[in-house]
Protein backbone atom coordinates (compact mmCIF):
# COMPACT_ATOMS: atom_id res chain seq x y z
CA UNK A 1 0.00 0.00 0.00
CA UNK A 2 1.98 3.32 -1.39
CA UNK A 3 0.84 6.35 -0.08
CA UNK A 4 -3.05 5.39 -0.12
CA UNK A 5 -5.74 8.23 0.41
CA UNK A 6 -9.24 7.71 0.03
CA UNK A 7 -11.70 10.23 0.12
CA UNK A 8 -15.91 10.29 0.14
CA UNK A 9 -16.42 13.41 0.08
CA UNK A 10 -14.16 16.93 -1.40
CA UNK A 11 -12.13 17.43 1.88
CA UNK A 12 -12.73 14.83 3.89
CA UNK A 13 -10.45 12.05 3.72
CA UNK A 14 -11.09 8.49 5.39
CA UNK A 15 -7.62 7.98 5.08
CA UNK A 16 -4.61 9.79 4.60
CA UNK A 17 -1.33 8.90 2.88
CA UNK A 18 -1.25 5.83 4.22
CA UNK A 19 1.79 3.31 3.44
CA UNK A 20 1.74 -0.57 4.52
CA UNK A 21 3.23 -3.57 3.89
CA UNK A 22 1.73 -7.32 5.21
CA UNK A 23 4.13 -10.36 4.59
CA UNK A 24 3.05 -13.59 4.39
CA UNK A 25 1.53 -15.77 6.80
CA UNK A 26 1.68 -12.39 9.29
CA UNK A 27 -0.63 -11.42 12.05
CA UNK A 28 -1.67 -7.70 12.07
CA UNK A 29 -3.93 -5.86 14.34
CA UNK A 30 -5.53 -2.72 13.25
CA UNK A 31 -6.49 -0.27 15.71
CA UNK A 32 -7.93 2.90 16.47
CA UNK A 33 -10.99 4.54 17.59
CA UNK A 34 -14.02 4.59 15.69
CA UNK A 35 -14.29 6.63 12.48
CA UNK A 36 -9.87 6.28 12.68
CA UNK A 37 -10.34 4.31 9.04
CA UNK A 38 -9.85 0.54 9.94
CA UNK A 39 -12.72 -0.37 7.87
CA UNK A 40 -12.15 1.90 4.76
CA UNK A 41 -8.50 0.37 5.11
CA UNK A 42 -10.01 -3.50 4.78
CA UNK A 43 -12.78 -2.03 2.38
CA UNK A 44 -9.78 -0.88 0.55
CA UNK A 45 -7.69 -4.59 0.42
CA UNK A 46 -11.06 -6.60 -0.45
CA UNK A 47 -12.03 -4.11 -3.31
CA UNK A 48 -14.94 -2.99 -1.63
CA UNK A 49 -13.84 0.67 -2.82
CA UNK A 50 -10.98 2.27 -4.52
CA UNK A 51 -8.34 4.56 -3.43
CA UNK A 52 -9.00 8.19 -3.92
CA UNK A 53 -5.36 8.12 -4.29
CA UNK A 54 -2.38 6.16 -4.05
CA UNK A 55 -1.24 2.11 -5.11
CA UNK A 56 -2.55 -1.32 -3.32
CA UNK A 57 -0.97 -4.34 -4.42
CA UNK A 58 -2.99 -7.19 -2.77
CA UNK A 59 -1.81 -10.47 -4.15
CA UNK A 60 -0.20 -9.25 -6.75
CA UNK A 61 -3.26 -7.21 -8.50
CA UNK A 62 -3.48 -2.99 -8.40
CA UNK A 63 -6.39 -2.03 -6.56
CA UNK A 64 -5.94 0.66 -8.04
CA UNK A 65 -6.22 -0.61 -11.55
CA UNK A 66 -8.22 -3.60 -11.33
CA UNK A 67 -11.23 -4.42 -13.70
CA UNK A 68 -14.75 -4.63 -11.95
CA UNK A 69 -14.86 -8.14 -13.94
CA UNK A 70 -11.45 -9.58 -11.74
CA UNK A 71 -12.85 -8.53 -8.37
CA UNK A 72 -14.39 -12.01 -7.59
CA UNK A 73 -11.22 -13.40 -8.41
CA UNK A 74 -9.48 -11.42 -6.26
CA UNK A 75 -12.07 -11.93 -3.57
CA UNK A 76 -12.22 -15.29 -3.65
CA UNK A 77 -8.74 -15.74 -2.32
CA UNK A 78 -9.48 -13.21 0.62
CA UNK A 79 -11.62 -14.42 3.80
CA UNK A 80 -13.69 -11.63 5.21
CA UNK A 81 -15.01 -11.62 8.65
CA UNK A 82 -17.71 -9.20 10.21
CA UNK A 83 -18.77 -7.56 13.47
CA UNK A 84 -22.31 -8.58 12.58
CA UNK A 85 -21.76 -11.98 10.68
CA UNK A 86 -23.45 -11.01 7.53
CA UNK A 87 -25.20 -14.74 7.72
CA UNK A 88 -28.29 -15.62 5.67
CA UNK A 89 -31.19 -16.04 8.36
CA UNK A 90 -33.11 -18.84 5.63
CA UNK A 91 -30.44 -20.65 5.00
CA UNK A 92 -28.47 -23.46 7.13
CA UNK A 93 -25.22 -23.36 8.97
CA UNK A 94 -24.26 -25.50 6.14
CA UNK A 95 -25.83 -23.71 3.50
CA UNK A 96 -24.04 -20.27 4.98
CA UNK A 97 -20.43 -21.71 4.86
CA UNK A 98 -20.94 -23.55 0.86
CA UNK A 99 -21.97 -20.15 -0.59
CA UNK A 100 -18.01 -19.43 -0.69
CA UNK A 101 -17.75 -22.83 -2.90
CA UNK A 102 -20.45 -21.96 -4.19
CA UNK A 103 -18.96 -19.32 -6.29
CA UNK A 104 -15.81 -21.31 -6.88
CA UNK A 105 -18.39 -24.15 -8.91
CA UNK A 106 -17.02 -27.08 -5.97
CA UNK A 107 -19.38 -29.91 -7.06
CA UNK A 108 -21.71 -30.80 -4.10
CA UNK A 109 -20.48 -33.60 -2.90
CA UNK A 110 -16.86 -32.01 -2.78
CA UNK A 111 -18.71 -29.28 -1.06
CA UNK A 112 -20.41 -30.94 1.68
CA UNK A 113 -17.35 -32.32 2.94
CA UNK A 114 -15.37 -29.41 2.87
CA UNK A 115 -18.18 -27.66 4.90
CA UNK A 116 -18.33 -30.60 6.93
CA UNK A 117 -14.38 -30.72 7.68
CA UNK A 118 -14.23 -26.84 8.55
CA UNK A 119 -16.76 -27.11 10.90
CA UNK A 120 -15.75 -29.82 12.38
CA UNK A 121 -12.59 -27.47 13.23
CA UNK A 122 -14.30 -25.02 14.61
CA UNK A 123 -16.52 -27.58 16.88
CA UNK A 124 -20.15 -26.48 15.14
CA UNK A 125 -20.69 -29.98 13.13
CA UNK A 126 -23.32 -30.65 15.08
CA UNK A 127 -24.98 -27.40 14.41
CA UNK A 128 -25.31 -27.39 10.64
CA UNK A 129 -28.75 -28.59 9.34
CA UNK A 130 -29.50 -25.11 11.87
CA UNK A 131 -30.45 -21.99 11.20
CA UNK A 132 -27.80 -18.85 12.61
CA UNK A 133 -30.73 -17.42 14.27
CA UNK A 134 -31.05 -20.55 16.61
CA UNK A 135 -26.97 -20.14 17.12
CA UNK A 136 -25.36 -18.08 19.80
CA UNK A 137 -23.46 -15.07 19.07
CA UNK A 138 -20.17 -17.02 19.46
CA UNK A 139 -21.23 -19.77 17.43
CA UNK A 140 -22.76 -17.41 14.33
CA UNK A 141 -19.16 -15.63 14.65
CA UNK A 142 -17.48 -18.85 13.82
CA UNK A 143 -20.05 -19.65 11.09
CA UNK A 144 -18.77 -16.74 9.88
CA UNK A 145 -15.49 -17.72 10.26
CA UNK A 146 -16.19 -20.77 8.54
CA UNK A 147 -17.58 -19.50 5.69
CA UNK A 148 -14.23 -17.05 5.73
CA UNK A 149 -11.88 -19.88 5.84
CA UNK A 150 -13.81 -22.66 3.81
CA UNK A 151 -12.19 -21.57 0.46
CA UNK A 152 -8.61 -21.61 2.55
CA UNK A 153 -8.03 -18.04 1.47
CA UNK A 154 -4.47 -16.13 1.08
CA UNK A 155 -5.42 -13.00 3.46
CA UNK A 156 -8.06 -13.54 5.86
CA UNK A 157 -9.69 -9.62 6.82
CA UNK A 158 -11.69 -9.65 10.65
CA UNK A 159 -13.32 -6.44 10.76
CA UNK A 160 -14.23 -6.02 14.88
CA UNK A 161 -14.89 -9.62 15.13
CA UNK A 162 -15.82 -9.77 18.51
CA UNK A 163 -17.28 -6.59 19.08
CA UNK A 164 -20.89 -8.05 19.57
CA UNK A 165 -19.33 -11.05 22.40
CA UNK A 166 -18.35 -11.60 25.52
CA UNK A 167 -15.61 -11.49 26.85
CA UNK A 168 -14.90 -15.42 26.88
CA UNK A 169 -16.45 -16.04 23.74
CA UNK A 170 -13.92 -13.07 22.66
CA UNK A 171 -10.74 -15.10 23.13
CA UNK A 172 -12.33 -18.45 21.21
CA UNK A 173 -12.63 -16.23 18.38
CA UNK A 174 -9.38 -14.75 18.55
CA UNK A 175 -7.48 -18.14 19.44
CA UNK A 176 -9.08 -19.34 16.17
CA UNK A 177 -8.28 -16.29 13.78
CA UNK A 178 -4.63 -16.48 15.04
CA UNK A 179 -4.50 -20.36 13.87
CA UNK A 180 -4.88 -19.44 10.66
CA UNK A 181 -1.75 -17.07 10.62
CA UNK A 182 0.23 -20.23 11.78
CA UNK A 183 -1.04 -22.25 8.67
CA UNK A 184 0.29 -19.27 6.44
CA UNK A 185 -2.75 -17.07 5.91
CA UNK A 186 -1.84 -13.77 6.62
CA UNK A 187 -4.25 -12.05 8.94
CA UNK A 188 -5.16 -8.47 9.52
CA UNK A 189 -8.08 -7.96 12.40
CA UNK A 190 -9.31 -4.54 12.55
CA UNK A 191 -10.59 -4.02 17.09
CA UNK A 192 -10.16 -0.79 18.72
CA UNK A 193 -10.28 -3.28 21.83
CA UNK A 194 -6.70 -3.01 23.16
CA UNK A 195 -7.01 -5.98 25.46
CA UNK A 196 -7.21 -8.19 22.75
CA UNK A 197 -4.19 -7.00 21.15
CA UNK A 198 -2.50 -6.72 24.40
CA UNK A 199 -2.60 -10.52 24.95
CA UNK A 200 -1.68 -11.84 21.47
CA UNK A 201 1.69 -9.29 21.06
CA UNK A 202 1.13 -9.24 17.33
CA UNK A 203 2.11 -6.29 15.30
CA UNK A 204 -0.08 -3.59 15.61
CA UNK A 205 -0.94 -0.28 13.53
CA UNK A 206 -2.84 2.74 15.13
CA UNK A 207 -4.46 4.94 13.11
CA UNK A 208 -6.44 8.38 13.84
CA UNK A 209 -8.65 10.44 11.59
CA UNK A 210 -7.15 7.94 8.66
CA UNK A 211 -3.56 8.22 9.27
CA UNK A 212 -0.91 5.79 10.96
CA UNK A 213 -0.14 6.95 14.18
CA UNK A 214 1.96 4.06 15.56
CA UNK A 215 3.32 0.76 13.60
CA UNK A 216 4.57 -1.35 16.59
CA UNK A 217 5.86 -4.91 15.87
CA UNK A 218 5.21 -8.15 17.33
CA UNK A 219 6.28 -8.40 20.64
CA UNK A 220 5.93 -12.07 22.67
CA UNK A 221 2.74 -12.52 23.73
CA UNK A 222 1.50 -12.10 27.30
CA UNK A 223 -0.10 -15.27 27.63
CA UNK B 1 -17.84 -30.51 -14.38
CA UNK B 2 -17.95 -27.30 -13.30
CA UNK B 3 -20.25 -26.08 -15.73
CA UNK B 4 -22.68 -28.80 -14.33
CA UNK B 5 -22.02 -27.57 -11.21
CA UNK B 6 -22.57 -24.24 -11.45
CA UNK B 7 -25.66 -25.05 -13.71
CA UNK B 8 -27.21 -27.20 -10.53
CA UNK B 9 -26.43 -24.48 -8.68
CA UNK B 10 -28.25 -21.52 -10.38
CA UNK B 11 -31.77 -24.10 -11.27
CA UNK B 12 -31.39 -24.94 -7.16
CA UNK B 13 -30.90 -20.89 -6.35
CA UNK B 14 -33.33 -20.04 -8.77
CA UNK B 15 -36.20 -22.53 -7.60
CA UNK B 16 -35.12 -20.96 -4.01
CA UNK B 17 -36.11 -17.45 -5.41
CA UNK B 18 -39.58 -19.51 -6.08
CA UNK B 19 -39.84 -20.73 -3.15
CA UNK B 20 -39.33 -17.46 -0.91
CA UNK B 21 -41.93 -15.68 -2.57
CA UNK B 22 -44.63 -17.84 -3.81
CA UNK B 23 -47.03 -15.31 -4.27
CA UNK B 24 -45.03 -12.93 -6.43
CA UNK B 25 -43.52 -15.78 -8.50
CA UNK B 26 -47.11 -16.95 -9.50
CA UNK B 27 -48.40 -13.63 -10.17
CA UNK B 28 -45.98 -13.15 -12.56
CA UNK B 29 -47.02 -16.67 -13.74
CA UNK B 30 -50.21 -15.91 -14.24
CA UNK B 31 -50.05 -12.52 -15.78
CA UNK B 32 -48.20 -14.09 -18.52
CA UNK B 33 -50.11 -17.06 -18.32
CA UNK B 34 -53.81 -14.40 -18.97
CA UNK B 35 -51.29 -12.33 -21.53
CA UNK B 36 -50.84 -15.69 -23.71
CA UNK B 37 -54.03 -17.07 -23.39
CA UNK B 38 -55.39 -14.55 -25.23
CA UNK B 39 -52.42 -14.31 -27.80
CA UNK B 40 -53.35 -18.22 -27.99
CA UNK B 41 -56.57 -17.79 -29.37
CA UNK B 42 -56.11 -15.22 -31.67
CA UNK B 43 -53.11 -17.09 -33.31
CA UNK B 44 -55.51 -20.49 -33.15
CA UNK B 45 -58.33 -18.63 -34.61
CA UNK B 46 -56.19 -17.00 -37.40
CA UNK B 47 -54.57 -20.84 -37.78
CA UNK B 48 -57.60 -22.34 -38.50
CA UNK B 49 -58.59 -19.79 -40.63
CA UNK B 50 -55.20 -20.16 -43.20
CA UNK B 51 -56.56 -23.91 -42.55
CA UNK B 52 -59.92 -23.13 -44.49
CA UNK B 53 -58.22 -21.96 -47.31
CA UNK B 54 -55.20 -24.68 -47.36
CA UNK B 55 -58.48 -26.90 -47.58
CA UNK B 56 -60.56 -24.81 -50.39
CA UNK B 57 -57.61 -24.64 -52.15
CA UNK B 58 -58.22 -27.90 -53.81
CA UNK B 59 -61.62 -27.17 -54.57
CA UNK B 60 -60.73 -23.46 -56.28
CA UNK B 61 -61.01 -23.76 -60.28
CA UNK B 62 -61.78 -21.25 -62.77
CA UNK B 63 -64.32 -21.46 -64.81
CA UNK B 64 -64.01 -20.12 -68.37
CA UNK B 65 -67.41 -19.71 -70.29
CA UNK B 66 -67.15 -20.56 -74.16
CA UNK B 67 -68.57 -18.26 -76.96
CA UNK B 68 -71.71 -19.08 -77.98
CA UNK B 69 -70.99 -19.69 -81.75
CA UNK B 70 -68.07 -22.22 -81.40
CA UNK B 71 -68.44 -25.92 -82.66
CA UNK B 72 -67.55 -28.95 -80.56
CA UNK B 73 -64.32 -29.39 -82.70
CA UNK B 74 -63.20 -25.75 -81.69
CA UNK B 75 -64.27 -25.88 -77.84
CA UNK B 76 -62.01 -29.01 -77.74
CA UNK B 77 -59.10 -27.11 -79.47
CA UNK B 78 -59.53 -24.73 -77.32
CA UNK B 79 -59.85 -26.81 -74.07
CA UNK B 80 -56.50 -28.41 -75.20
CA UNK B 81 -54.95 -24.54 -76.02
CA UNK B 82 -55.76 -23.66 -72.26
CA UNK B 83 -54.40 -26.87 -70.70
CA UNK B 84 -51.22 -25.62 -71.99
CA UNK B 85 -51.25 -21.89 -70.20
CA UNK B 86 -48.43 -22.25 -67.37
CA UNK B 87 -50.34 -23.17 -63.96
CA UNK B 88 -53.43 -24.88 -65.26
CA UNK B 89 -53.29 -28.71 -64.00
CA UNK B 90 -55.86 -29.99 -66.04
CA UNK B 91 -59.05 -28.60 -67.97
CA UNK B 92 -62.45 -29.90 -67.90
CA UNK B 93 -64.87 -29.30 -71.02
CA UNK B 94 -68.76 -28.86 -69.71
CA UNK B 95 -70.63 -28.75 -72.96
CA UNK B 96 -74.05 -26.99 -73.01
CA UNK B 97 -76.06 -30.13 -72.95
CA UNK B 98 -73.73 -31.14 -69.50
CA UNK B 99 -74.44 -27.76 -68.29
CA UNK B 100 -78.27 -27.80 -68.88
CA UNK B 101 -78.08 -31.23 -66.71
CA UNK B 102 -76.24 -29.95 -63.84
CA UNK B 103 -78.68 -26.81 -63.64
CA UNK B 104 -81.97 -29.11 -64.33
CA UNK B 105 -80.30 -31.44 -60.82
CA UNK B 106 -77.84 -28.58 -59.28
CA UNK B 107 -80.83 -25.99 -58.17
CA UNK B 108 -83.74 -27.35 -56.28
CA UNK B 109 -86.19 -25.23 -58.60
CA UNK B 110 -83.79 -25.12 -61.77
CA UNK B 111 -86.36 -27.88 -63.92
CA UNK B 112 -89.40 -25.44 -63.52
CA UNK B 113 -87.59 -22.61 -64.40
CA UNK B 114 -86.33 -24.36 -67.66
CA UNK B 115 -89.50 -25.14 -68.33
CA UNK B 116 -90.90 -23.59 -71.58
CA UNK B 117 -87.40 -22.61 -72.96
CA UNK B 118 -87.66 -23.87 -76.63
CA UNK B 119 -83.52 -23.58 -76.50
CA UNK B 120 -80.27 -24.21 -74.23
CA UNK B 121 -79.51 -20.99 -73.01
CA UNK B 122 -76.34 -21.79 -70.96
CA UNK B 123 -73.31 -21.57 -72.74
CA UNK B 124 -70.45 -24.35 -72.54
CA UNK B 125 -67.59 -24.04 -70.55
CA UNK B 126 -64.08 -25.15 -69.13
CA UNK B 127 -63.57 -25.86 -65.74
CA UNK B 128 -59.99 -25.30 -65.12
CA UNK B 129 -58.13 -26.99 -62.53
CA UNK B 130 -54.59 -25.56 -61.26
CA UNK B 131 -51.68 -26.77 -59.88
CA UNK B 132 -51.53 -26.64 -56.43
CA UNK B 133 -48.54 -23.73 -56.23
CA UNK B 134 -51.43 -21.86 -58.01
CA UNK B 135 -53.80 -22.76 -55.93
CA UNK B 136 -54.33 -18.71 -54.23
CA UNK B 137 -55.49 -15.42 -55.02
CA UNK B 138 -52.27 -14.33 -56.48
CA UNK B 139 -51.49 -17.43 -58.66
CA UNK B 140 -54.79 -17.47 -59.61
CA UNK B 141 -55.07 -14.23 -61.28
CA UNK B 142 -51.81 -14.96 -62.89
CA UNK B 143 -53.51 -17.52 -64.83
CA UNK B 144 -56.54 -15.67 -65.06
CA UNK B 145 -55.06 -12.97 -66.92
CA UNK B 146 -52.70 -15.82 -68.81
CA UNK B 147 -56.19 -16.88 -70.14
CA UNK B 148 -57.93 -13.96 -70.37
CA UNK B 149 -58.54 -12.74 -74.28
CA UNK B 150 -58.13 -15.54 -75.59
CA UNK B 151 -60.53 -15.80 -78.56
CA UNK B 152 -63.35 -18.13 -78.32
CA UNK B 153 -63.78 -17.36 -74.33
CA UNK B 154 -66.68 -14.80 -73.56
CA UNK B 155 -66.00 -14.57 -69.85
CA UNK B 156 -63.96 -16.00 -66.91
CA UNK B 157 -64.92 -16.71 -63.49
CA UNK B 158 -62.88 -17.58 -60.40
CA UNK B 159 -63.26 -17.77 -56.72
CA UNK B 160 -60.37 -15.13 -55.99
CA UNK B 161 -62.34 -12.40 -54.68
CA UNK B 162 -63.77 -14.65 -52.09
CA UNK B 163 -59.98 -16.07 -51.31
CA UNK B 164 -58.96 -12.09 -51.59
CA UNK B 165 -61.56 -11.46 -49.15
CA UNK B 166 -61.14 -14.24 -46.61
CA UNK B 167 -57.01 -13.33 -47.00
CA UNK B 168 -57.83 -10.12 -45.68
CA UNK B 169 -60.29 -11.26 -42.75
CA UNK B 170 -57.52 -13.39 -41.90
CA UNK B 171 -55.20 -10.42 -41.98
CA UNK B 172 -57.36 -8.55 -39.75
CA UNK B 173 -57.65 -10.95 -37.34
CA UNK B 174 -53.59 -11.58 -37.73
CA UNK B 175 -53.38 -7.58 -37.21
CA UNK B 176 -55.45 -7.70 -33.95
CA UNK B 177 -53.52 -10.30 -33.07
CA UNK B 178 -50.44 -8.50 -33.51
CA UNK B 179 -51.25 -4.83 -32.00
CA UNK B 180 -53.02 -7.08 -28.88
CA UNK B 181 -49.94 -9.29 -28.84
CA UNK B 182 -47.76 -5.88 -28.71
CA UNK B 183 -49.79 -3.99 -25.98
CA UNK B 184 -50.11 -7.18 -23.64
CA UNK B 185 -46.30 -8.51 -24.44
CA UNK B 186 -45.09 -4.98 -23.34
CA UNK B 187 -47.60 -5.13 -20.08
CA UNK B 188 -46.29 -8.72 -19.57
CA UNK B 189 -42.39 -7.40 -19.48
CA UNK B 190 -43.65 -4.76 -17.02
CA UNK B 191 -45.06 -6.71 -14.22
CA UNK B 192 -42.65 -9.26 -14.50
CA UNK B 193 -39.62 -6.69 -14.20
CA UNK B 194 -41.57 -5.59 -11.18
CA UNK B 195 -41.88 -8.75 -9.81
CA UNK B 196 -38.12 -10.35 -10.53
CA UNK B 197 -37.26 -6.23 -8.73
CA UNK B 198 -39.29 -7.65 -5.93
CA UNK B 199 -37.01 -10.53 -5.86
CA UNK B 200 -33.84 -8.89 -6.14
CA UNK B 201 -34.57 -6.57 -3.40
CA UNK B 202 -35.94 -8.79 -1.03
CA UNK B 203 -32.43 -10.92 -1.76
CA UNK B 204 -30.10 -7.95 -1.51
CA UNK B 205 -28.38 -9.08 1.57
CA UNK B 206 -27.83 -12.99 -0.18
CA UNK B 207 -26.52 -10.83 -2.60
CA UNK B 208 -24.19 -8.65 -0.77
CA UNK B 209 -23.04 -11.81 0.79
CA UNK B 210 -21.88 -13.52 -2.29
CA UNK B 211 -20.59 -10.38 -3.60
CA UNK B 212 -17.97 -10.54 -0.70
CA UNK B 213 -17.03 -14.23 -1.22
CA UNK B 214 -16.65 -13.36 -5.10
CA UNK B 215 -19.23 -13.95 -6.89
CA UNK B 216 -19.23 -12.63 -10.27
CA UNK B 217 -22.27 -10.47 -11.47
CA UNK B 218 -23.16 -13.39 -14.05
CA UNK B 219 -23.23 -16.31 -11.41
CA UNK B 220 -25.14 -13.36 -9.15
CA UNK B 221 -27.74 -12.77 -12.10
CA UNK B 222 -28.42 -15.55 -13.95
CA UNK B 223 -30.35 -17.51 -10.87
CA UNK B 224 -32.92 -14.36 -11.34
CA UNK B 225 -33.23 -14.19 -15.31
CA UNK B 226 -34.11 -18.29 -14.96
CA UNK B 227 -36.59 -17.24 -12.68
CA UNK B 228 -38.05 -15.42 -14.70
CA UNK B 229 -37.70 -17.95 -17.50
CA UNK B 230 -39.30 -20.62 -15.23
CA UNK B 231 -42.08 -18.37 -14.19
CA UNK B 232 -42.70 -17.69 -17.95
CA UNK B 233 -42.46 -21.41 -19.03
CA UNK B 234 -44.86 -21.76 -16.65
CA UNK B 235 -47.29 -19.42 -17.63
CA UNK B 236 -47.02 -20.41 -21.40
CA UNK B 237 -48.22 -23.91 -20.16
CA UNK B 238 -50.93 -22.82 -18.12
CA UNK B 239 -52.04 -20.62 -21.21
CA UNK B 240 -51.73 -23.40 -23.02
CA UNK B 241 -53.59 -25.83 -21.14
CA UNK B 242 -56.43 -23.52 -20.27
CA UNK B 243 -56.50 -22.61 -24.40
CA UNK B 244 -56.88 -26.86 -24.86
CA UNK B 245 -59.79 -27.33 -21.80
CA UNK B 246 -61.36 -24.48 -23.59
CA UNK B 247 -61.26 -25.34 -26.95
CA UNK B 248 -62.40 -29.02 -26.30
CA UNK B 249 -65.42 -27.81 -23.97
CA UNK B 250 -66.45 -24.16 -24.86
CA UNK B 251 -66.30 -24.72 -28.78
CA UNK B 252 -69.08 -26.94 -29.16
CA UNK B 253 -71.53 -24.10 -28.04
CA UNK B 254 -69.98 -21.64 -30.76
CA UNK B 255 -70.40 -24.49 -33.54
CA UNK B 256 -72.88 -22.01 -35.61
CA UNK B 257 -70.21 -19.24 -35.33
CA UNK B 258 -67.52 -21.50 -36.51
CA UNK B 259 -69.71 -22.67 -39.24
CA UNK B 260 -69.59 -19.14 -40.55
CA UNK B 261 -65.90 -18.60 -40.24
CA UNK B 262 -64.22 -21.90 -41.26
CA UNK B 263 -66.98 -22.85 -43.24
CA UNK B 264 -67.04 -26.81 -43.48
CA UNK B 265 -63.75 -26.78 -41.93
CA UNK B 266 -63.04 -28.93 -38.45
CA UNK B 267 -61.66 -26.58 -36.24
CA UNK B 268 -58.12 -28.28 -35.20
CA UNK B 269 -55.70 -27.08 -32.27
CA UNK B 270 -52.34 -26.33 -31.90
CA UNK B 271 -49.53 -29.17 -33.33
CA UNK B 272 -47.29 -30.11 -30.69
CA UNK B 273 -44.23 -27.91 -32.49
CA UNK B 274 -46.77 -24.82 -32.41
CA UNK B 275 -47.80 -25.72 -28.31
CA UNK B 276 -43.82 -26.00 -27.85
CA UNK B 277 -43.76 -22.35 -29.42
CA UNK B 278 -46.38 -21.24 -26.64
CA UNK B 279 -44.85 -22.48 -23.64
CA UNK B 280 -41.30 -20.91 -25.23
CA UNK B 281 -42.87 -17.70 -26.05
CA UNK B 282 -43.82 -17.05 -22.00
CA UNK B 283 -40.07 -18.08 -20.67
CA UNK B 284 -38.90 -15.58 -23.47
CA UNK B 285 -41.24 -13.35 -21.70
CA UNK B 286 -40.09 -13.94 -18.29
CA UNK B 287 -36.38 -14.45 -19.28
CA UNK B 288 -36.58 -10.80 -20.82
CA UNK B 289 -38.91 -9.17 -18.53
CA UNK B 290 -36.00 -10.27 -15.28
CA UNK B 291 -33.40 -9.09 -18.06
CA UNK B 292 -34.86 -5.76 -17.57
CA UNK B 293 -35.39 -5.97 -13.83
CA UNK B 294 -31.63 -7.06 -13.40
CA UNK B 295 -30.33 -4.34 -15.62
CA UNK B 296 -31.78 -1.82 -13.40
CA UNK B 297 -31.66 -3.13 -10.06
CA UNK B 298 -27.92 -3.50 -10.55
CA UNK B 299 -27.54 0.02 -12.18
CA UNK B 300 -29.65 1.03 -8.93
Amino acid sequence: MFHVSKSYEAGSFALRDVSLEFGRGEFVFLTGPSGAGKTSLLKLIFAAERPSEGQIVVLGRNIARLGAAVVPDLRRRIGVVFQDFKLLPKRTVEENVALALDVVGTPRRESRAKVFAILKQLGLQHRRYHHPLSLSGGEQQRVAIARALVNEPEILLADEPTGNLDPDLTVDIMDLIASTATRGTTVVVATHEMGIVTRYGKRAIRLDQGRITEDRQAVAALS
Amino acid sequence: MKLWVRAVYFVRSAWSGIRMSPITSAIGAVTIGISLLLLGAFALLVENMEGVLYKLGDELFVTAYLEAGLGAEEQQQLAALVGTVEGVESVRLVDQAEALERFRTGVGRGAALLEGLSSNPLPASLEITLVPERRSAGGMAIVVDSIDGLEGISDLTSGRDWVEGYLRAVGLVRGIGYGLGAILALATLLIVANTIQLAVFARRDELEILALVGASRSFMQTPFLLEGLLQGAAGGAMALLLLFGLFQLVLPGFEFGLEFVLGGVQPHFFAPGQSLVMVAAGAGLGFFGSAAAVAGSWRS
